[in-house]
């Protein structure tokens, strides 16, 4: 029985393009990789650097790729049967919930063995140059990005079974395996070498994320550690995913039962038929309730962006308000933190971290409220309801960027006290400071564009939003890899011009964080930048004109 | 046909998908405050002509009006003019029906005083007053298709144009969409309604027009279109007992046209028969079965119903195509 099921997930799944797609660039990516740095003199390089150096990068590479990657196959497979209609079917079959389980997991596992399988000749041929154990380093490497793919796939299957739509499926899974994998190693980052029990729980904490666990295998210590001595991550790691992995396949499957697709419909209840008491308590916790009843749009507002912000989830003003003040707490502690710690990191390296972390916030954001501005009205059905109202392409367009532009300078904003805290420390950073702001600004509005841009050009929004991800994932860290490997994989030049479309790269270099200060990527970038969100503009002003069009 | 002025004028109206052909020379007058029901099978090109009109494809040739603006060439005056409600209703997550109806009425640049009003309104026309404060997405299919009407009614167009709105619905929602319908061109709106729900349609549409492989196959008042599909009507005659039946046949088959097809069943004790021939002459077949003692507890004409019509229609044309 569970076969079935482990053919039909593979199978449709190697039959989509965007599998196809992903197969192919990862065997000429890696198969790139070793041939550029192939040795191409006679002379024998016995310290085996060289091979270090592209091993490293295949591994961040591999790991890089299956993060950004593999969370799009699961995450949309429990909630698409669950809106067709078809998990109904199986449900009513004789399968067990476990088997279904089993077999949908599988299936998405085998596709991905399939991916780390394409990269086998890479990790031979980096093995060929000498120098990289394959007990020690290629095979571990392997059988922990095997363990990752095993609990990313099972937390996206988790997620995929809570969410209702197949794009809201892929947001949350990006969250949470950004949390995961990146955001998990933030709180060690600060605490650590100090007493308490907080700095215990943060080391353990660090070892959620498979980067620690890589960094040790391919020689490059462990993140954020500074020198100080780590204790048992390998270990830790392997009890977290594998502890996890069971957990989530153990949740997902005692949810796979007739009370998934047993759901009440919302009654709408609204405050105003609420008793006074209720409705003063509401606004105290609230502060703008969203149960209220709306006033009428207003003459002069678009009112596609209205319309926008009410269809979000999060877009309602309450949400808003609260992931504005979760940012700005966040850029406050985290200047505080690094002036009040023990390490004195200097307020480049405070700059770096939050640049980094904006771009993150803008990375998971900006596609998910982007991506299905335009492919989620056609998948629905409601660009047709648009195209027969006296609204123009032009107008409909600028409602919907609006919308998601207020959202992402609203955010931007909120983590600008930071970056005052920093000027106050050092008064001459300012003028930087403005030029990372820039920065951050082309990188939210190249974020925005280009999302809605492939949003003009799919029709289902889960595509749009999985392609966002990636290409924003390929600009601002796939980029990076080239970084890591500089000095030895790339030279010089190669890495400054790979990183003068990456405008996280043109912030640290601003900033001059630690690595970065022996690059000019500015105005460069900004050039980029510039031409990168006209090229998108263009595609998705000509595509909204052309889907305005009768057929 | 009264004198009231056309609303829908369509003339030759073709639509070339490279070698498919999805209309074909289609033409017809619709007056206001008609409901013309569009029916056809699957791929009859209804929704396609439907898309036409609303202005959201193109026409390979022909042209089409309504109330004297052209469709094809004037498509901002006719979102003005025409209320559309597609086969998908196009829902919105998490909004509520009347945020819903106020998107709708803002893009349609409604002022938001009068919009007000205008959305109690029509939610009061189509009766889904009840509905103001649910959300959207946890609406039922009969409540979605009512407040696509009501969508559809927020700018008051004068012509209505509603792709299979009865489809998916039980049969009181059913009675209350025909009720719905009824009342909008009590108003003076003209309705084209397709629907493959042919009985819905018959009872409420003036006009009717049958597409089959893009072509119009029939078009006018539905007694009309019966006139002219069924020119032999079917007579049933019902027997006390199984025993008179051979004997009534034998009567029938001497009294109609000697081609005519008389069917006997003596499990049901009754004889049916089609017959050209003129009401007058049914009464002396009648007379001639009383007299001849054969036990008549009825002597009925079916009446033919849309579904027939639309079935004989079809089948004509597949005969004249092989």
């Amino acid at each position: 029985m569970g076969h079935a099921i482990i053919e039909r997930e593979l199978i449709s799944t190697l039959r989509t393009l965007r599998a196809l797609v992903l197969l192919v660039t990862v065997a000429i990516a890696f198969s790139l990789l070793v041939v550029i740095r192939w040795p191409s003199n006679a002379t024998v390089e016995l310290s085996g650097a060289q091979a270090q150096e592209v091993f490293r990068l295949f591994a961040y590479g591999l790991l890089a790729i299956l993060v950004l990657m593999i969370p799009a196959f699961p995450a949309t497979s429990v909630v698409r049967e669950k809106n067709k209609g078809t998990l109904a079917l199986l449900l009513n079959s004789p399968m067990s919930p476990a088997s279904i389980y089993l077999g949908k997991a599988m299936g998405m596992l085998g596709f991905v063995l399939l991916l780390l399988i394409m990269s086998v000749p890479a990790a031979t041929a980096a093995y060929a140059m000498g120098g990289i154990s394959w007990f020690r380093q290629i095979l571990p490497l392997y059988g922990i990005l095997v363990l990752v793919l095993v609990q990313y796939t099972t937390l996206a299957l988790l997620i995929s079974s809570w969410t209702n739509t197949t794009d809201a499926a892929l947001r949350t899974t990006y969250a949470a395996v950004m949390l995961a994998a990146v955001v998990s190693l933030g709180p060690h980052f600060f605490l650590q070498g100090q007493p308490g029990l907080l700095p215990i729980l943060a080391d353990w904490l660090r070892c959620v994320s498979p980067v620690p666990v890589v960094m040790e295998l391919v020689g490059h210590g462990d993140a954020g550690t500074f020198g100080l001595a780590t204790t048992e991550t390998l270990k830790r790691f392997l009890l977290f995913a594998g502890g996890s992995s069971l957990g989530f396949a153990g949740i997902t499957i005692f949810r796979l039962n007739a009370f998934l697709l047993d759901r009440p419909r919302p009654q709408g209840v609204v405050t105003d038929e609420r008793s006074t008491a209720q409705r003063w308590a509401r606004r105290f916790v609230f502060l703008v309730d969203p149960h209220r009843r709306k006033s009428g749009i207003g003459l002069l507002v678009n009112p596609i962006m209205v319309k926008e912000f009410r269809t979000r989830r999060f877009g309602r003003i309450h949400w808003l308000l609260r992931l504005v003040s979760v940012a700005a707490l966040a850029s406050l502690m985290l200047t505080y933190a690094a002036t009040t710690g023990t390490i004195d990191w200097g307020v480049e390296t405070i700059g770096g971290i939050m640049v980094v972390l904006q771009v993150a916030l803008l990375l998971v954001l900006a596609p998910s409220l982007a991506a299905n501005l335009i492919s989620a009205e056609r998948e629905s059905g409601g660009w047709e309801l648009l195209m027969m109202t006296p609204m123009s392409a032009v107008s409909i367009l600028f409602g919907k960027l609006l919308s998601v532009l207020l959202t992402l300078l609203l955010i931007m904003l909120a983590t600008l006290p930071g970056y005052l805290v920093m000027i106050w420390i050092h008064p001459p950073l300012r003028w930087q400071v403005w030029q990372v702001l820039v920065c951050l600004g082309w990188m939210a509005l190249f974020a925005m564009l280009l999302s809605a841009a492939v949003s003009s050009l799919c029709r289902r929004t889960a595509v749009a939003t999985t392609v966002s991800y990636a290409l924003l994932g390929v600009v601002c860290v796939g980029t990076m890899l080239a970084w890591l490997g500089a000095g030895t994989a790339f030279g010089h030049g190669i890495v400054e011009s790979v990183l003068q479309i990456n405008p996280m790269a043109a912030a640290l270099t601003i900033i001059e964080a630690p690595g970065f200060t022996t690059y000019h990527l500015v105005p460069a970038n900004w050039w980029w930048m510039g031409g990168m969100c006209a090229a998108c503009t263009l595609v998705v002003l000509v595509q909204t004109w052309r889907l305005t069009r009768p057929s | 046909m009264n004198d009231q002025p056309s609303a829908v004028v369509v003339k030759d109206l073709t639509k070339v998908y490279g070698q498919f052909t999805a209309l074909d020379r289609l033409s017809f007058e619709l007056e206001q405050g008609r409901i013309l029901g569009l029916i056809g099978p699957n791929g009859a090109g209804k929704t396609t002509a439907i898309k036409i009109l609303v202005g959201l494809a193109r026409a390979s040739g022909g042209s089409a009006s309504i109330a004297g603006h052209d469709c094809l060439r004037q498509p901002k005056r006719i979102k003005r003019l025409v209320g559309y409600m597609p086969d998908v209703f196009g829902s919105y997550d998490n909004m509520r029906v009347w945020e819903y109806l106020d998107f709708f009425g803002a893009a349609f640049g409604i002022r938001r005083s009068r919009r007000r009003g205008r959305i109690d309104e029509v939610m009061e026309m189509t009766g889904s007053t009840y509905m103001r404060d649910r959300y959207v997405e946890s609406l039922s299919h009969g409540m979605k298709q009512r407040i696509g009407i009501a969508r559809t009614l927020l700018h008051d167009p004068s012509v209505l144009i509603l792709d299979e709105p009865a489809n998916g619905l039980d049969p009181q929602a059913r009675i209350e969409m025909r009720q719905i319908l009824l009342r909008l061109a009590e108003l003076g709106k003209t309705l084209i309604v397709s629907s493959h729900i042919l009985p819905e349609l018959a009872r409420i549409c003036d006009v009717v027009a049958i597409l089959n492989h893009g072509k119009l196959e029939a078009f006018g008042p539905v007694d009309g279109i019966m006139r002219t599909i069924f020119q032999k009507r079917t007579i049933e005659v019902q027997l006390d007992d199984e025993q008179g039946v051979a004997g009534a046949a034998r009567l029938v088959r001497e009294s109609i046209e000697p081609d005519a097809e008389v069917s006997e069943s003596p499990s049901e004790a009754v004889v049916r028969f089609q017959t050209a021939k003129p009401e007058s002459e049914m009464g002396g077949l009648l007379a001639s079965l009383v007299a001849a003692q054969i036990p008549v507890t009825q002597f009925r004409e079916i009446p033919a119903d849309l579904e027939d019509a639309f079935l004989s229609v079809t089948q004509n044309a597949k005969q004249a195509a092989s």
